[in-house]
């Protein structure tokens, strides 16, 4: 059984403008240690399908499908069952460590309050326990006292107080939502190789949320890319950026630096990152066919009438979509 | 190096010039608070000590301020007046913020149907001319210090609970609300630990503007008759009482006019003293 088990998730959010469609169909699965990377542009849903996991869904949502963690349906189970699952077994890393710190409360006590009030440790013990994931996520003592305010921190060390609140009890899996996003690139790299070493040190799931193909790359199994709230093209990642079949998955990596320096080769001068023409849809106007019709330069008649169904492109690599690009990605 | 010298050179301007209120407001407040302690256990003549003989005499060392139309010794009076003031006051304060700050936290936190009422309940209470409603209240409950607290107190809770409310407002959207949940944490714990230590700072300041407009109103109160009664001496009262006499005896309108002033003109600038100092964006600028 997967650890954690997406099954037909949709969800929608009423709005005054209408109901907003933020997911649609999202079906995958968690395996114990594995590592799943969700990739997208912003507003297409990889943040809310990660609130979801946690049960933190905003009181309008109405859900259908199924989230099974450990055989627990999530979407019906009540708050406080949840409270015991959310920070204890799955943890969340997230996007901003600006804000998800409390600039009046020391970082000691806000590592320490998951561990008060999951593990009900005395503030004795969970003073101990913070000093050592301290420890583990590279701010030692003496220089980095748990009686520190968030203010006196740079930014990258804040993300490692965030990641020590996410590993404070020992989570079966931990979700980085865009944990690198809000930081220099220097600090990028140190940051993702903290959570890459906690993750195989603990044997805890990962799930990597973020719109850099360079960071699933390098962090993750596998990978699913989410376009419009619906699940676009999912496989193995190295099978993925082999053979990349989702013209969205193209465009994606068509307009990341990475991709500029490899094709820049040896061919005089500067290349232009070749950014994707056009929006996400409004999530309260979807189109009737496929979502990214529009900004596709290979869509027909037919991409306009059906939503494509996910096809098999590679072993255990398919795409949602009637005219998958089928040849190898030039390096 | 020449950074810290810089620094330096800020940090100095701020106490003597930026922060100056702060410590003109600060000790102002101070000898207020000062001199109302010390009517606790001394005044120089009892206050209620009428001395008809020695009536109206001008201020001399005997009688620092002179005497009132009863031969009271004005001093004395100024110094229980001030104790009174800040009894009032003080309670008013606790009556809005003991209610109002709850009241700001739970609409934030709910919003939906909560807020609404929370706040139009407010927007009722603050529709009202808050001295013209308090003269009503003692009017219907009868005049005296105990009406006159509670009567000022309703007032602030309105205060209290639209700027809690503003100020939280924001701060759940954080995510380190959304942290405080995932560490399980209910509303009332996220509420409590996280967001009230955050806008502390913009409730404390507040609350020293109250305090002054609790002692203008008290003073107002009992200028009217409304508020302590004889022969409990209030600035206000004293007031009023140096009307019939203002050719004859001017000082005695001047001097408790002066302590209303000096109160409320010194905690006005420790509020602002205050924000300016807890305020970390105005405390960048410059």
């Amino acid at each position: 059984m997967p650890l954690l088990d997406i099954a037909d998730l949709t969800l929608r959010i009423p709005t005054v403008e209408g109901t907003a469609e933020i997911l649609n169909d999202v079906s995958f699965t968690l395996e114990r240690g594995e590592s799943i990377g969700l990739v997208g542009e912003s507003g297409c849903g990889k943040s809310m399908t990660a609130l979801a996991a946690m049960g933190l869904l905003p009181e309008s949502a109405q859900t259908h499908g199924a989230i099974r963690f450990d055989g627990q349906d999530i979407l019906r189970t009540d708050e406080a069952s949840l409270c015991a699952i959310r920070g204890r077994r799955i943890a969340m890393i997230f996007q901003e460590p600006m804000t998800a710190l409390n600039p009046v409360m020391c970082i000691g006590a806000q590592i320490a309050e998951g561990l008060r009030l999951h593990l009900r440790l005395g503030p004795g013990e969970a003073e101990n326990r913070a000093r050592r994931l301290l420890d583990r996520v590279g701010l030692p003592a003496p220089r980095f006292s748990p009686q520190l305010y968030p203010h006196q921190l740079s930014g990258g060390q804040r993300q490692r107080v965030v990641i020590a609140m996410a590993l404070a009890c020992d989570p079966d899996i931990l979700i980085a939502d865009e944990p690198t996003t809000a930081l220099d690139v220097t600090i990028q790299a140190q940051i993702l190789d903290l959570i890459a070493s906690v993750t195989a040190e603990t044997g805890m799931a990962l799930i990597m949320i973020t719109h850099d193909l360079g960071i699933v790359a390098e962090t993750t199994e596998r990978m699913l890319v989410m376009y419009a709230g619906r699940i676009v093209e999912q496989g193995p990642t190295a099978e993925v950026f082999a053979r990349m079949a989702h013209p969205y998955t193209r465009g994606l990596f068509a307009a990341s630096p990475h991709a500029a320096v490899v094709s820049v080769g040896s061919t005089e001068g500067r290349v232009r990152l070749a950014a994707i023409p056009g929006q996400v849809p409004d999530p309260v106007r979807r189109p009737a066919g496929c979502a990214f019709a529009d900004r596709c330069a290979r869509q027909t008649e037919a991409c306009r009438t059906e939503v494509p169904a996910a096809m098999t492109v590679g072993p255990e690599h398919t795409a949602a979509c009637i005219h998958p690009v089928l040849n190898e990605v030039p390096a | 190096m020449s950074l810290d010298i810089l620094r330096e050179g800020r940090a100095k301007r701020r106490i003597g010039g930026r922060n100056r209120n702060l410590w003109i407001g600060g000790a102002v407040t101070l000898v207020l608070v000062l001199t109302a302690l010390i009517s606790l256990v001394w005044t120089p003549y009892p206050v209620a000590g009428i001395d008809i003989p020695g009536k109206l005499a001008t201020p001399s060392w005997a009688h620092l301020f002179g005497t009132d139309h009863f031969g009271r010794d004005v001093f004395s009076m100024i110094m229980v007046g001030a104790r009174n003031s800040i009894v009032v006051a003080f309670v008013a304060v606790g009556i809005g913020a003991g209610f109002g700050i709850p009241l700001g936290l739970l609409a934030a936190a709910r919003r939906g149907w909560v807020d609404e009422t929370v706040m139009r309940f407010n927007d009722f209470a603050f529709a009202f001319p808050a001295l013209l409603s308090a003269v009503m209240i003692t009017a219907i409950a009868g005049p005296g210090a105990v009406n006159a607290i509670i009567a000022i107190g309703i007032f602030n809770v309105p205060v209290f609970a639209r700027l809690a409310r503003g100020a939280s407002m924001s701060l759940w959207k954080r995510e380190y609300v959304l942290a405080a949940r995932v560490a399980a944490k209910g509303d009332v714990a996220i509420a409590i630990e996280h967001i009230l230590p955050n806008i502390a700072g913009v409730l404390i300041v507040q609350a020293t503007i109250q305090f002054a407009l609790g002692i203008l109103a008290e003073a107002g109160l009992s200028y009217l008759g409304l508020g302590a009664q004889p022969p409990q001496p209030s600035w206000g009262k004293m007031l009023n009482d140096a009307q019939t006499y203002i050719y004859l005896a001017p000082r005695l309108a001047i001097f408790p006019g002066m302590a209303i002033t000096l109160a409320v003109l010194g905690l006005n600038l420790l509020g602002d003293g205050l924000r300016d100092l807890l305020d970390p964006r105005l405390r960048r600028e410059r």
